[in-house]
């Protein structure tokens, strides 16, 4: 990297930004995970390891989080569109030097972060838990530049149309900079009390709403169509998913303080608009199931489609749990508990995940022009991916229920600890299995790089056999 | 008009369930539909399926539907205020301090009598009393509280809301006005419900002009000119 962090631009081989993106995201998926999986075991076994203070869950809870959101999952978005947005634009990246300097300067600030994070320098906000030098430093070194160069691709461009993958990406990241500035008010401005907790709300839910969802579709709008060779069924509910999107989730926020003493119309309003995710939802999810017709042989046989598809399918509990568990009448039973834990790895760790995984797949062996490594190796990622985040989910939403009951019930917390143990463990156990199915994922695509086949001029990575 | 509001350029409505574009607009559109390749990426200009437009208008009546405050929404305490002048009445108090009963029995009675004094008058609480019953357990907490509520002037006790063991104004909306009273306030059954509907209907509208600027569905694309 430091090679080409000093050469002009012209000596810098394209897609060079994507592959150091796609590699440092896998990195820090590894890094997430495990941290995640440490994190677990605590909860599990409460007594394991309880000497150094860095270490106690209050701390590795955070960085675990910031560790994913924006180490994993927005790395994985920066490689995606850095090699996406200019092939669906019939160009090249504005500047692959801008995307390096951008990968560089990313892993910097997340590593500067995290170590705040653990050395006790936090907000103390939920998922906006840096401190604000950091949240500056996030919106306008890290997600400025990468905005700038996905927007420049997109204006300079070889097409007259914008395809539909690339409308998310611009509007996301453009997005995410307003998201960082505005959600991060209360610091900047020392905002308490209720408008704290709403701005701190109002951050969260847009980050997912309008970062990590629309992202994620986004790019499974470019690859089921890219790798089946099938037309996207229709561009024009493709026109209806963004907007609804714009519309419906970048709404008020008040369904997550459904509690608080927040004005009643503007929960209900933020309620109305919850459960109208699920327009951009349905018409996402059939657009691109859809687009698998007559090509669905794929699914079995191809991993980017197998992960794609997969993420897609998820999709639809993310949005059914999404839509109603903030409406009053469950939001009262649910709220606070392992169910909303299950709902954000469902999101994180189900949905988007198994996206961005698919781009990752596919545009190192795009970029590198080799052929997958070992199809054994990335079906043996593709099941400790999945079942661990199925044991994951399923744990954590049956933790959820019972937790519901006993605070309905005004069940003793100690009873409610004891009764929910064995789904404890389960969880450490399918949180491990994603950690440790991502040291295979980082050594396959390592191979692909070092020892996959090339594959002939012209042909696409789809268009050739699996080897191993 | 075309360099700040290019939607509406080259507008046609003499069919706009079929298009909105003029024969020009149509035309331009087909032809980069299908002479473009987008990173070998094509693109079909199919409907949306008619079960899945029900399944949309299904959720829209969904979400109104299910976020309508039958559960959840805190009552305002206005709804309790007619119970604290007949719990204070001689046949309430009577009961409350029957050395005959025991004190679980003593309430649910005082609380039936209570109750059924309060049906005789017609009341616009009626409903909401129905959403939100209170044991007299619950009455005696927020008693005090309550009554000098009601001996402040220029309170509306419509503004209070129960929260646990308070009663507090916890619904911001509408200044106030010289007066003491709000500018606005929304009835109980609106919270945030007109404009939910505005909201969509101008998503609908703004949503159905775009999807129809696009060549008619019934045209389509051919993809072996680009492909």
């Amino acid at each position: 990297m430091i090679k080409y962090l000093f050469a002009k631009e012209k000596d810098i081989p394209g897609g060079t930004a994507a592959i150091f993106f796609s590699f440092s995201a896998i990195m820090w998926f590894i890094i997430g995970t495990g941290i995640g999986s440490f994190n677990a075991a605590k909860l599990a076994f409460p007594d394991w390891f309880t000497h150094l203070y860095a270490l106690q869950f209050g701390h590795m809870r955070q960085v675990h989080v910031h560790a994913v959101i924006f180490g994993w999952i927005t790395g994985a978005f920066a490689a995606s569109a850095m090699y996406v947005v200019p092939q669906l634009g019939n160009t090249k990246l504005w500047s692959e030097k801008l995307g390096v300097w951008n990968c560089f300067l990313w892993n910097v600030g997340l590593a500067l972060g995290l170590s705040t994070l653990w050395f006790g320098m936090t907000s103390g906000r939920e998922y906006s838990d840096f401190i604000w030098p950091i949240d500056i430093y996030i919106a306008l070194v890290m997600v400025l530049p990468l905005f700038i160069n996905i927007f420049m691709s997109i204006v300079t461009r070889r097409t007259q149309g914008i395809y539909t993958t690339n409308w998310f990406f611009a509007g996301s990241f453009f997005m995410l900079i307003i998201v960082f500035l505005v959600g991060n008010a209360p610091e900047f401005f020392h905002l308490t009390g209720l408008n704290e907790a709403y701005m701190t709300w109002w951050f969260a839910h847009n980050v997912l709403g309008l970062l990590i969802t629309p992202v994620a579709a986004a790019i499974t709008y470019y690859i089921v169509p890219k790798v089946t060779g099938n037309p996207l069924y229709s561009h024009r509910v493709g026109h209806l998913h963004f907007w609804s999107i714009v519309v419906f989730y970048s709404t008020p926020a008040a369904h997550h303080l459904m509690s608080s003493p927040l004005p009643e119309w503007l929960k209900s309003f933020a309620s109305v608009e919850g459960v109208l995710i699920l327009v951009p939802a349905v018409a996402y999810v059939c657009n691109i199931l859809l687009t698998m017709q007559g090509k669905w042989a794929m699914f079995v046989e191809n991993v980017e489609i197998k992960y794609t598809i997969t993420g897609v399918l998820l999709a639809i509990p993310l949005n059914m749990q999404g839509g109603f568990q903030q409406t009053r009448a469950i939001n009262w039973y649910v709220h606070g508990t392992g169910w909303i834990v299950a709902h954000a790895h469902l999101a994180l760790l189900g949905f988007s995940t198994f996206a961005e995984a698919a781009a990752v797949y596919y545009g190192i062996q795009t970029i590198a022009r080799r052929k997958l490594y070992s199809l054994s190796l990335a079906n043996f990622h593709f099941w400790m991916l999945l079942i661990g985040f199925s044991l994951y989910w399923v744990s954590m939403t049956i933790a959820g229920l019972i937790q519901g009951a006993g605070k309905i019930y005004e069940v003793p917390y100690m009873d409610i600890v004891i009764a929910e143990h064995p789904y404890m463990i389960v969880r450490w156990l399918g949180g491990t299995m994603v950690f440790l199915g991502n040291f295979v994922w980082l050594y396959n695509m390592y191979m692909t790089v070092k020892a996959g086949d090339k594959l002939p001029v012209g042909l696409q990575p789809q268009d050739v056999a699996y080897v191993r | 008009m075309s360099k700040f509001l290019p939607l509406f350029d080259g507008l046609k409505l003499n069919s706009p369930l079929k298009t909105m574009s003029d024969d020009a607009g149509v035309e331009n559109a087909k032809h980069i539909w299908e002479n473009e390749s987008l990173g070998g990426i094509a693109e079909n200009n199919n409907p949306l399926p008619r079960p899945v437009v029900g399944l949309l208008l299904l959720t829209f009546i969904t979400a109104m539907a299910w976020t309508f405050p039958l559960f959840g929404q805190r009552p305002s305490a206005a709804i309790y205020s007619d119970y604290i002048g007949i719990y204070k009445s001689d046949p309430v108090q009577r009961i409350l301090n029957d050395t005959t009963l025991t004190s679980k029995e003593a309430d649910e009675r005082a609380m039936a009598m209570i109750e059924k004094a309060l049906a005789e008058f017609p009341s616009k609480y009626e409903f909401q009393r129905t959403q939100h019953p209170i044991t007299m357990s619950d009455l005696r907490i927020m008693e005090d509280k309550l009554i000098e509520l009601q001996q402040t002037p220029g309170i509306d006790l419509e503004e209070y809301s129960i929260i646990g063991n308070e009663i507090v104004v916890a619904n911001f909306e509408g200044n106030y006005k010289a007066d003491g009273t709000r500018e606005k306030k929304q009835p109980w059954w609106d919270k945030g419900y007109k404009t939910a509907i505005f909201w969509f209907l101008g998503f609908c509208l703004a949503v159905i002009i775009t999807v129809k600027r696009l060549p008619p569905i019934d045209w389509k694309p051919d993809h072996s000119v680009a492909h």
